[in-house]
């Protein structure tokens, strides 16, 4: 590991846990366009229908284009879904992403096959110009106050800060990667038997535009994100809840 | 619970509500953890003026202007910032002038301690440069950037 990352990661990290925290997994490329947004999503979904024949306009659409223009959030969120039985693919005008359906991760192998085939899909719709960021994010539910369980926390006086809510954000790097690392022990999430209060651990990981070029190196940028995630997850949980976690290894 | 507004899709999770922005104060402007970085690296390198300009040329050219939809180029946004990271400007000068080019890069002007002009334009590829003392200019790569950066500030 790099001499200034605080985290250490394993040297030997599972292939899969169960149960999974993961809610949801976001890949996510931003990038420039010299093309009008008008034209990007007919342009897209001529390459995708035959895997998302459905689509749907999100309500952020429906904001002034000017407003969205000039609000740095608001410019980087989709418009439109695209929707299939396993993933989505999210577009708007400076951003698209592949989202797994929530609480149902379909495992890295998939997905890196998924970003492939849409990469290339993407390629041929041609209104990418210049690769803004590139990453991955990663969102874990747990159950209980998860700062028991984690090498990371609060602390007030030299002590731990235990039974309060808390949220912990906190911005690390990793060579050319940046990691956001969100945790929190007041979040609520909506799961198949409705919604759970409980700990999110939220994990963004992302290059920046001198370091990635989607059409060129944007695959193996994808899977180094998630490679970062994955290397930071076991890094961060201490044994007891990796024991929880009932880790195979190949 | 309170309804979060404008969200694109249903949010994988929402915070308790203590845990929630309270409203916003608007003498205090929060970034994202990288992006304050940034701003400081701009108030200290460039002064407010600087950092002004540069926050506009993000906030309102980021998208498609003028007659050919140019856009502002990520890639010469960073490269200026990894400049900018590197660079020393003589105390006694007035701070570097930043502009928007028409191509849609960013240029970088300030006068050496003889007062003589160096000019840096950040693109999309690389940056160009000027330097009057020398009357030295020239091409370099990303990877260049930061051996430029210190050889103009030198």
């Amino acid at each position: 590991m790099s001499d200034a990352f605080p985290i250490l990661i394993p040297d030997r990290l599972p292939i899969s846990i169960s149960p999974c925290p993961i809610v949801e997994a976001i890949f996510e490329a931003r990038f420039v366009s010299p093309q009008p947004w008008a034209t990007m999503p007919g342009l897209l979904f001529a390459q995708i229908r035959e895997r998302y024949p459905e689509q749907k306009t999100l309500p952020v659409a429906q904001l002034p284009e000017e407003m969205r223009r000039q609000d740095a959030n608001l410019l980087v969120l989709p418009l439109i879904q695209f929707l299939s039985d396993d993933f989505l693919i999210q577009l708007g005008p400076r951003v698209v992403c592949l989202v797994t359906k929530p609480n149902a991760y379909p495992g890295w192998p998939t997905i890196e096959q998924e970003l492939g085939w849409l990469l290339e899909r993407l390629k041929s719709a041609g209104f990418i110009g210049e690769t803004e960021r590139l990453g991955a994010r990663y969102i874990d539910f747990f159950d209980g106050d998860v700062f028991d369980s984690l090498r990371i926390g609060l602390q007030i006086d030299d002590q731990p800060l235990r039974g309060t809510p808390t949220d912990v954000t906190t911005l690390l790097r990793r060579d050319a990667v940046s990691i956001r690392l969100h945790l929190t022990n007041g979040a609520i999430v909506a799961i198949k038997e409705g919604p759970k209060s409980g700990s999110i651990l939220d994990v963004d990981a992302w290059f920046g535009p001198l370091d990635v070029d989607l059409f060129e190196n944007g695959l193996t940028r994808f899977g180094e994100a998630h490679q970062a995630i994955k290397g930071l997850f076991f890094g961060l949980i201490k044994p007891e809840l990796l024991s929880k976690l009932n880790p195979t290894y190949e | 619970m309170m309804a979060l507004t404008l969200q694109y899709q249903p949010p994988a999770y929402t915070l308790v509500e203590g845990l929630r922005e309270s409203a916003q104060v608007s003498t205090v402007r929060r970034d994202a953890p990288d992006g304050w970085a940034r701003e400081e690296l701009l108030l200290r390198k460039l002064g407010p003026k600087g950092w002004g300009r540069v926050y506009q040329f993000q906030k309102y050219y980021t998208s498609g202007w003028g007659e050919k939809g140019n856009v502002l180029s990520p890639k010469a946004l960073d490269a200026f910032f990894r400049f900018l990271a590197e660079a020393n400007f003589p105390a006694d000068k007035s701070s570097p002038s930043v502009f928007l080019t028409d191509g849609g890069g960013v240029e970088l002007c300030w006068e050496d301690s003889a007062g003589r002009a160096i000019q840096v334009e950040f693109t999309g590829t690389g940056a160009e440069f000027y330097k009057e003392a020398t009357e030295e200019e020239g091409v370099v790569t990303f990877e260049e950037l930061s051996e430029l950066s210190r050889r103009l500030s030198a």
